[in-house]
């Protein structure tokens, strides 16, 4: 059974799909999920900042990981979520993904760190790869991914 | 005991205690005879002395102590006020602050020990002070040391019970009194702290058992003896101590007799829980106990003849804000109301109309309401500001006045909170780089004492407050040769430049006129840092000046900063907001009458020519293809300057809430000043036309 497999060690993650490759989420840093709705585009702002919702009353910056990490454009399909990320102690954050495939749980053997390289900018985005099922997950790193 | 609970309270208080001090002192320097003045000083000294006590902090209290001791002198005639005094009592104060600034930042009061200002003070005390001990009574218990120990009866020292002669010989009324905390009480000491505060500002307490240091460090079960002298009768005196809530029960008696000299009382604990009692002080007379509610009629505030201090309510700025959030979210909750009936026009019925002027005139109310209770008068930040002179005036050497009007003046809480550096840096301005010196305005046939005011007053939706002195003025000349000099413009930039665009190098980033650099002022940081807080304020800052006759530094605030008055305008396929409080007008201008200045765009709207920004190439939008007769442009004004705005469509005035847009988003351009969410619960952007004149 699923349940026994969880361990102290184990993280649960919320995996999506961005262009062809899978991410995983750490799901405390995930405040919700919504369904993709009008931005508002704020002039001037970086380029993968792709503007602003009201999510309740609030308003939300709501980033392009595509154009974070170079990738071609968004393609905004059924499936387009926007994952609402909630880093401790500071504001939420938007994050565009493709879709969102399942919740699941990982045990500590089957997640690889990997170590920054300074010279990659985006070698910051990723602090860990994580293995299911043959397939191979790449665990964001949040704060590297929205820092400012 | 853990007193940390109460650290908010005792530095809010304090600080009030501070405020008055310091007000007091300056009237004392004035008039150094009113006794009025010395009683609200002592007084002051007191309560700060119990409340550092209360919450452990020995040195604020022992140097509280000996400025009280040597109040008490001044209050009883055994001293006279000098300038020397009012100094020390000035770094006193100084002291005191430091060490609330410290236990605000730490919650410690530092180990600073203030032994020179307390060497001085003792000073004071060995070499006018008389050894006459009655009226400093309650030092005089300490020194005697009595033990805590002792049981309830009242054993006066020969000191004591000559006081209290000769008190009934001046016709004053003695009373004792007993007075019984309630058991739930948590903290004792600072009811008791706070009866003895209320019987002080009727009358004098010469006696109280256990010690008063006793009481105050908490040393006692949950009843404590007094013997106070006042000219007020026993009602009040009794109305005085029940006013302090969490006291169950208060006997009062009036010594009428001399008490002998360490003559027992019979118990008073026995008459504990009954009512009517007779205790024997030394053969006395009646004792009375009235419940608690009788007495409340009398109030004491009434008796006792000076106005409370600033009754002010706290209340939590985080408490206030999310009603301020609930009230945003009934605008927009009304605001979709009014879209809806806009959308469906044909089925709007007319109750549903009524319904929305309804909600309409209760939000209206509720936000003005709201924003009342985040008012708070000017004062709060202009008090400090006559010390502040004074000090200025002993460093700098110069004579200076400050007259201050408008104090009631009121603002928003947060930008009160801000405002108070800005109006600092400018009246130090004034009387470092604007007054001069004595013999120099002696000389222009000027009063040798230099006068800076600080006006406020609301003008509109705006508040106005003006730093004005009678000094030099600004030399623009002077300016223009030291921007030169520092490069930031060069000799040919300056010789088409007017006065008012030199004044305005005063506020560019390191940029200071005064020939020496002093610790007041001089340094650079000070105007440019001025401009930028009260432009984050929403406001704006200019300057009037004539040379040899003074300036004016007029810093205009908007009342309030989160919800405005906007006009909803349309560019591309956008919308943005813009305040209300910024527009001018709004123009129809045809292509043709559009000129060109150094290839800008310009128009000639009744003799004034005015710039237009065309918003969509600033913000990045696709230009509409249609050929167009004329444009639409809203003029905006920022100070003197104004442009016109193009937009490709007016929507309408709308109250908008603001919202910030948050940090992640890069805003170093500043033409977005943030965000509102509209009746569909779109987000449109607010755009800064200060950012964009």
């Amino acid at each position: 059974m699923e349940d026994n497999r969880i361990e102290v060690t184990s993280t649960q993650f919320i995996v999506v799909n961005i262009g062809i490759e899978q991410y995983g989420i750490d799901i405390k840093y995930v405040d919700n999920i919504v369904r993709m709705q009008k931005i508002t585009r704020v002039p001037k702002a970086q380029k993968f900042y792709r503007g602003v919702i009201n999510l309740r009353g609030e308003i939300v910056p709501i980033m392009s990981i595509r154009r974070k990490f170079e990738l071609e454009e968004d393609e905004i399909t059924d499936k387009t979520r926007i994952i609402i990320l909630k880093p401790e102690q500071q504001e939420p954050v938007g994050i565009i993904v493709d879709q969102v495939r399942e919740v699941l749980s990982l045990d500590s053997d089957n997640i690889e760190k990997v170590h920054s390289d300074p010279k990659d900018e985006k070698s910051k985005y990723i602090n860990a790869v994580g293995k299911h099922n043959g397939n191979l997950i790449s665990i964001l790193n949040i704060n590297g991914v929205i820092e400012i | 005991m853990d007193v940390s609970q109460y650290l908010e309270i005792f530095i809010d208080e304090t600080k009030e205690h501070l405020q008055n001090l310091s007000q007091q002192l300056m009237v004392l320097e004035e008039e150094p005879e009113n006794a009025d003045t010395i009683n609200e000083i002592f007084r002051a000294a007191h309560s700060l002395k119990g409340m550092a006590g209360t919450m452990g902090y020995k040195r604020m209290q022992n140097l509280t102590h000996i400025m009280e001791n040597v109040l008490s002198e001044i209050r009883n005639g055994k001293m006279t006020v000098n300038a020397d005094l009012v100094d020390v009592l000035f770094q006193c104060l100084d002291a005191l602050e430091a060490y609330l600034d410290t236990i605000t930042q730490t919650q410690d009061e530092g180990d600073e020990e203030n032994e020179a200002i307390i060497a001085r003070l003792n000073a004071f005390l060995n070499g006018e002070a008389a050894a006459e001990p009655k009226a400093t009574a309650k030092n005089e218990e300490k020194s005697n040391g009595e033990p805590a120990e002792k049981t309830k009866d009242v054993k006066l020292t020969e000191y004591e019970a000559r006081a209290i002669k000769e008190a009934i010989h001046k016709n004053m009324n003695v009373f004792k009194l007993e007075v019984y905390v309630d058991e739930n009480c948590i903290l004792k000491a600072a009811r008791a702290f706070l009866v003895f505060k209320a019987l002080e500002e009727i009358g004098e307490i010469i006696k109280s058992e256990p010690s008063v240091q006793d009481i105050e460090d908490e040393k006692f079960e949950l009843d404590f003896s007094l013997v106070i002298v006042t000219e007020k009768d026993k009602d009040t005196v009794k109305a005085a101590v029940e006013h302090v809530s969490e006291i169950k029960k208060v006997i009062i008696e009036e010594v009428k007799n001399i008490p002998d000299v360490a003559e027992t009382e019979e118990e008073t604990k026995a008459e504990k829980k009954d009512a009517p009692s007779t205790s024997v002080v030394a053969s006395t007379a009646k004792t009375e106990v009235a419940p608690k509610a009788a007495a409340t009629t009398t109030t004491p505030a009434k008796t006792v003849g000076k106005p409370v201090v600033n009754r002010s309510v706290r209340v939590d700025i985080e408490k206030l804000d999310i009603l301020m959030n609930l009230v945003s979210e009934l605008i927009i909750a009304k605001n979709g109301l009014v879209s809806v009936s806009n959308s469906e026009e044909g089925t709007a019925t007319q109750s549903f109309n009524e319904q929305i002027e309804y909600l309409e005139r209760v939000t209206t109310n509720l936000h003005e309401s709201v924003m009342k209770v985040r008012m708070m008068p000017i004062e709060t930040v202009t008090q400090k500001f006559p010390k502040m002179v004074r000090d200025l005036s002993k460093k700098l050497n110069k004579q200076m006045k400050l007259t201050i009007s408008g104090e009631d003046t009121e603002l928003d809480r947060t930008v009160i909170d801000e405002i108070g550096d800005p109006l600092m840096h400018l009246l130090r301005n004034s009387a470092d780089h604007g007054l001069e010196s004595a013999e120099v305005r002696a000389e222009r046939g000027k009063d040798p004492v230099g006068s800076i005011f600080l006006n406020a007053y609301q003008d509109g939706n705006n508040v106005v407050i003006e730093v004005q002195d009678d000094g030099n003025g600004i030399d623009v000349e002077a300016v223009k040769n030291k921007a030169i000099e520092k490069g930031t413009i060069t000799p040919e930039q300056a010789e088409v430049m007017n006065d008012k665009e030199i004044i305005d190098l005063l506020f560019k980033p390191s940029f200071s006129t005064a020939k020496q650099v002093t610790d007041v002022s001089g340094r650079g940081v000070g105007l440019d840092v001025v401009r930028t807080k009260i432009e984050s304020l929403g406001g704006d800052i200019e300057v009037k000046t004539k040379l040899g006759e003074g300036s004016t530094f007029i810093i205009r605030l908007p009342l309030t900063l989160a919800i405005i008055q906007s006009l909803m305008v349309e560019v591309g396929t956008e919308k943005y907001a813009i305040s209300l409080g910024n527009i001018q007008t709004i123009e129809d201008v045809p292509v043709t009458d559009i000129k060109f200045v150094q290839s800008k765009e310009v128009i000639n709207l009744r003799g004034t020519v005015i710039p237009l920004v065309r918003l969509d190439s600033i913000l990045d939008i696709e230009p509409s293809e249609e050929e167009v007769e004329s444009l639409t442009a809203v003029i905006v004004k920022k100070g003197d300057k104004q442009a016109g705005l193009i937009v490709d469509r007016l929507i309408g005035q709308q109250e908008i809430v603001i919202k910030s847009l948050g940090k992640y988003i890069n805003n170093n351009s500043k033409i977005i000043s943030g965000a509102t969410i509209l009746g569909d619960g779109e987000v449109a952007l607010i755009l800064d036309a200060n950012a964009l004149v």
